[in-house]
């Protein structure tokens, strides 16, 4: 699975276990404040990512930005995975 | 000094202030069509004073506040305070107890025993707030006017400000919120309700520069991309712990603002504020003091604070004979920073609200598949805390099914926030030598 699909899944995992009804399709322009996940599941999304990916963009903030749309959430991610392993 | 006296004596030299509220009566009309309604201190005022004839036999007497809305709250505190003894204000969950002969206004009569020769000396009215319940059940703690306005200055620059009322004006944090611009004259824009697109359209609606909130709202407010269109001028950051990511995120946007992260204890009944855009407070604090107040660290890691003005109620036993208070708080210098842990006893604080493991652990208990637990904190880059559970189950049990189970009776008995939505199983839980479970963070 690439990044975006292993974020998608993990997005249905978070849904079902908070209790949150997600929005469908979730598309790339989809504002994440919009997905059906509040702060809360939003926060589980990013815990259990960083059980699968191993890596939190959000804690040292090497991008300081905040994402609005999915597609920017899937980007930070991507490239923060690149950072990581070009400081290898 | 009372407030309404305050609010008089800075009114009769600068004209400038009011509330900017959402009408009570559109309450049913869609957010984005409804517009703010002006209301001017002098208004408050003036309905206080008016408030304060009606209810005359309150003097002296002790008086519950509920919030309903910005406006009438505002109005009873510009009313009762300098007259009535002690003023309780409502928290909107689980109160503290109240005294026996606390009234609250709409049971009290008229009261006309007061006549018109008595004398009209304000007296020195205690405020209490209720705690939200970090160290143990929510409790009052008892403020003097003075101790709560002690870090309020006024300057032109900030009285020229437009304040976002984001946080409970009830809770210590809103209550300075409302303090601050009432007595600086500057305007208060009430989103203090509704979700994070209701209150970003109040906020943009009353062109606030100046915010306070959590750095979870924070986060809220920077994922929405809207925070952009706005000028602040002024952010404040409080009621969790700020880490350098939402410092240097809230700076990458506005370059040009003061940025300031709080530190409050409603027990000590002041905070203080660092504004160098970094996590934690410069370590020479602990030698130099700063604003009059004087810090410790002990061996515990105990944060101790020393403030100018003490909130002498509800604190006994937890000051020392130097008059240092334990905050509870644990700290980490490193560097030239102390940097915040979190609470000694172990509390969660997701995302500003308090959870004790011991109420979560109680609830996961309720279930016989369930043979011991240990609920603690995960700290979360989005916000501050996670509440995080270790099960260990009966023997043959499905873990998944268990899982799901436990969820599910979870979420009948706790609110959203208590419920630990990261359960791991395990064969055993280490416990200290006392026998009792430790509460360390795992995951740091």
């Amino acid at each position: 699975m690439n990044t975006e699909q292993i974020i998608r899944e993990a997005m249905y995992q978070v849904a079902e276990i908070s209790d949150c009804q997600l929005m469908e399709p979730i598309r790339e322009d989809t504002v994440l404040l919009q997905s059906g996940l509040d702060s809360l599941g939003f926060a589980m999304l990013v815990a259990q990512l960083e059980e699968d990916l191993g890596i939190d963009p959000f804690t040292e903030m090497a991008i300081p930005v905040y994402p609005n749309t999915f597609g920017e959430f899937v980007r930070i991610y991507q490239q923060y995975a690149e950072q990581s392993q070009d400081g290898q | 000094m009372t407030l309404s006296g305050a609010l008089a004596q800075f009114l009769s030299n600068i004209k400038t202030g009011a509330l900017l509220v959402v009408p009570p009566e559109s309450n049913n009309q869609q957010p984005e069509s409804v517009g703010l309604t002006e209301v001017h201190y002098a208004q408050l005022l003036e309905s206080a004073t008016q408030l304060r004839a009606q209810h005359k036999g309150l003097k002296g007497k002790t008086l519950s506040i509920r919030y309903n809305n910005l406006c009438d709250f505002v109005t009873e505190l510009l009313a009762f305070d300098g007259w009535c003894a002690e003023l309780y204000l409502l928290p909107d969950g689980d109160s503290p107890a109240l005294p026996e002969d606390c009234v609250d206004r709409p049971d009290m009569d008229g009261g006309s025993e007061l006549k018109s020769t008595d004398p009209v000396e304000p007296v020195q009215t205690r405020w209490y707030l209720a705690t939200s319940g970090t160290t143990d059940r929510p409790k009052w703690i008892g403020h003097s006017l003075v101790g709560l306005t002690h870090s309020i200055k006024y300057s032109e620059r900030l009285s020229c400000l437009i304040w976002g009322l984001v946080y409970q004006p009830f809770r210590f944090a809103g209550l300075q919120v409302v303090l601050q611009a009432l007595l600086t004259g500057a305007k208060l824009v009430d989103a203090s309700s509704g979700d994070i697109a209701v209150r970003l359209q109040r906020l943009k609606q009353g062109e606030v520069t100046a915010i306070s909130a959590t750095p979870t709202l924070w986060r809220q407010f920077l994922m929405s991309g809207q925070l952009h269109s706005m000028q602040l001028s002024q952010l404040t950051l409080g009621g969790e712990v700020a880490d350098q990511g939402i410092l240097d995120a809230l700076a990458t946007v506005f370059s040009k603002a003061s940025i300031r992260h709080i530190y409050a204890s409603t027990e000590a009944g002041v905070g203080f504020a660092v504004s160098d855009r970094r996590a934690g407070f410069p370590r020479i604090w602990l030698e130099q003091g700063y604003d009059n107040i004087r810090f410790k660290v002990d061996e515990h890691q105990h944060l101790w604070i020393k403030p100018a003005t003490l909130a002498q109620e509800g604190i006994v036993g937890r000051v020392d004979k130097q008059g240092y208070l334990d905050t509870e708080d644990l700290v980490e210098l490193k560097g030239d920073r102390a940097l915040f842990l979190g609470r000694a006893s172990g509390a969660i604080n997701v995302g500003g609200n308090k959870v004790h493991p011991q109420q979560v652990e109680q609830v996961l208990l309720d279930l016989p598949e369930v043979m011991q637990a240990r609920v603690y904190g995960h700290t979360s880059s989005v916000m501050g805390q996670l509440v995080a559970a270790q099960i260990v189950a009966t023997q043959r049990v499905d873990v998944i099914v268990l899982k799901k189970q436990i969820l599910k009776h979870c979420m009948s008995k706790l609110l959203r926030h208590q419920v630990p939505l990261l359960l791991e199983f395990v064969e055993q839980i280490d416990s200290n030598a006392a026998g009792k479970i430790g509460r360390g963070n795992v995951n740091e």
